[in-house]
């Protein structure tokens, strides 16, 4: 018999469970060293944690239209934030063991411990109770993540100045909040606490919220979290923090001042690539402090890979997971090359946010860098949810589609919905870039009806202006 | 149904003046085209506008439209209430569902919108058209 390969993986969230699975499945010995919890931040305190609350307000918010629907309630829906979160708890806890569960199906080793390299084959853990282990192996993947928010000028204290990972565990609803950052994270936190009843400030340095969306989709998100009563505070920023007896006195740039009682910090993640022994490798550092790999997710140094968020890429947990299946298979002789160009991604405010491919102002830039005319050669088509009998029949009216293609190869480039379950309808849109499928084969293959991804189809074919359920002459004020 | 002591814009806004201060809102066929009314997005007070120029947002289950103020001047009150009742402009768009209170710059402006019945005959034209 062969000795298999063995594999070092340097945390077990998103990326690197998924590598240590994928590891095992081709043949490989696996250990997999981890100081806090299986899953890592996505699943403890991260994208999971923050979609199970927030379903809640998605529930309360249908509850709204009750007696609209004609489903009468015996007294008003309201809240309860510890049983939201014993929920959350036990929602987590289950996904944990079921990687735990996973994990021993495929003789996964998991070693309990703060890993750091000692060289190009060996780990050296610290366990809990500050015994010292050493794990050699023939490839060290290092999968160590991003840390929390550190920023000097508004240190964490946990409970005033807090980041997302406390605001998923909250005990009682804050009145006032402020929070330092309008992307992902800073509208789903709105989101979440303007929904649970607190008043939100919502500070974004950059003109618009979500500043890396299509610009349609941050216009629809600020007019969302205004019906919020989301204050939402562009182009300006936190200069000063002062507490003051019955909180906190928050200065802005333009000098007005909001008080708050808390104190959400949704920017400035950093990268856990120090104190785990990188250096004493040699392994490459890139500006910012991300571990620099190439698409084999090769580091400098040979036989040391890493992956997710500490290489620096796209922050996302399936972007790591990916990178994790990449590095393995590499490892163990199928070689292959990660690639960006279609990476679909949700939003999870209410309404959802789905996304793939470029922007509207993103194809116009690579357009007019090839030397076209930005307006000839990339088409738009839009369509509202409100145009859907499934959308009218369920109640989620919000929302739209919008799909932007080459004029002249008819491919889509891009795709971005807000609405129900947008983050859901984008993978329709992400496989037809995938197999490289234009905008007409789209629009050729039949949709049933009633569904949310007739939109889809409809947007496709708003780009040659023949959508079937779009008026033809604007009506209204 | 078309108020005659008001006057009425082309992008169907009507302005009720009292002495330097206009109270706009959108017309019942206005609110009638956009459908069940769920969110308006209302200018903040103190915010200068120009007469033709966008005051805010009026969102329906069927579409999102621009509101256009049709005088000039300063936003001197917004109808908070909207916020929680958008339906009002619906079921009572000249009255309960006024949008706004405008300190006019030159009230004499008023006098270029049409009356109600120069409105009535717009909106025949509108419908042959």
């Amino acid at each position: 018999m062969v000795t298999p390969v063995h594999i070092a993986i340097l945390g077990a969230g998103p990326g690197g469970y998924v590598a240590a699975i994928r590891a095992a499945q081709l043949g490989a010995r696996v250990t997999v060293v981890e100081r806090q919890a299986l899953g890592g931040v996505c699943l403890n305190w991260g994208c999971i944690p923050s979609k199970t609350l927030l379903s809640v307000i998605e529930l309360g918010d249908k509850l709204k239209k009750a007696d609209e629907f004609g489903l009468v309630l015996s007294a008003p829906a309201r809240y309860d934030l510890p049983r939201m979160i014993a929920r959350k708890n036990r929602v987590v806890a289950g996904l944990v063991k079921g990687i735990a569960t996973l994990f021993k199906t495929w003789n996964i080793e998991v070693v309990e411990g703060r890993g750091e390299i000692l060289d190009a084959k060996t780990l050296m853990v610290t366990g809990p109770n500050g015994a010292h282990r050493k794990v050699e192996a023939e490839a060290i993947i290092i999968a160590t993540g991003s840390s929390w928010p550190h920023i000097a000028q508004f240190p964490i204290d946990g409970t005033q100045i807090i980041t997302s990972k406390e605001a998923l565990d909250l005990e009682v609803v804050p009145g006032r909040m402020v929070i330092l950052g309008g992307g992902v994270e800073g509208c789903e936190c709105a989101t979440l606490l303007s929904g649970l009843g607190t008043a939100i400030t919502l500070v974004e340095l950059q003109s618009r919220v979500l500043p890396l969306e299509d610009e349609e989709v941050s216009m629809l998100m600020a007019r969302e979290l205004k019906k919020r009563s989301v204050d939402v505070r562009t182009g300006t920023t936190i200069t000063n923090v002062e507490r003051v007896s019955n909180g906190l006195a928050i200065r802005l740039a333009d000098d007005t001042v909001v008080e708050a009682d808390v104190l959400l910090i949704s920017i400035g993640r950093g990268f856990h690539s120090q104190g785990i022994g990188l250096d004493r490798v040699g392994v490459a550092l890139g500006r910012r402090g991300e571990v620099l790999v190439n698409e084999r997710m090769e580091t400098t140094v040979a036989g040391v890979y890493a992956i997710g968020d500490v290489v620096g890429k796209a922050m996302l947990a399936h972007v790591a997971s990916a990178q994790g299946k990449v590095a393995v298979e590499n490892i163990l002789g199928h070689p292959t090359q990660i690639n960006y160009e279609v990476v679909p991604a949700g939003i999870f405010t209410l309404p959802e946010v789905g996304r793939v491919g470029l922007t509207e102002q993103q194809a116009r830039e690579r357009a007019q860098a090839a030397g076209q005319h930005p307006d000839q050669s990339v088409t738009v088509g839009r369509f509202r949810y409100a145009g859907l009998g499934k959308a009218h029949a369920v109640g989620d009216t919000i929302g739209l589609f919008k799909v932007i293609a080459d004029a002249d190869t008819d491919k889509i480039l891009g795709v971005h919905i807000v609405g129900a379950h947008a983050a859901d309808l984008v993978h329709e849109a992400a496989l037809a870039m995938q197999v490289g499928a234009t905008a007409t084969q789209v629009a050729g293959m039949i949709h049933a009806h009633p569904t949310l991804s007739e939109g889809l189809v409809e947007a496709v074919e708003d780009v040659s202006s023949m959508a079937i359920h779009q008026t033809r002459k604007k009506v209204g004020t | 149904m078309i108020p005659s002591d008001l006057r009425y814009h082309h992008e169907h806004e009507w302005v009720r003046l009292n002495g330097k201060q206009a109270t706009i809102g959108i017309s019942h066929f206005a609110q009638d085209a956009l459908g069940d009314i769920v969110f308006l997005d209302l200018p903040k007070v103190g915010t200068v506008v120009k007469a033709g120029g966008q005051i805010g947002e009026v969102e329906s289950t069927k579409t999102t439209s621009t509101i256009y103020s049709p005088v000039s001047g300063t936003v001197a009150n917004i109808n908070a209430n909207l916020k929680d009742h958008p339906e009002v402009v619906n079921s009572d768009p000249y009255g309960k569902g006024w949008i706004a209170v405008i300190e006019l710059m030159t009230p004499t402006e008023v006098d270029q919108l049409m009356t109600a019945a120069q409105y009535e005959a717009f909106l025949a034209s509108q419908k042959k058209g």
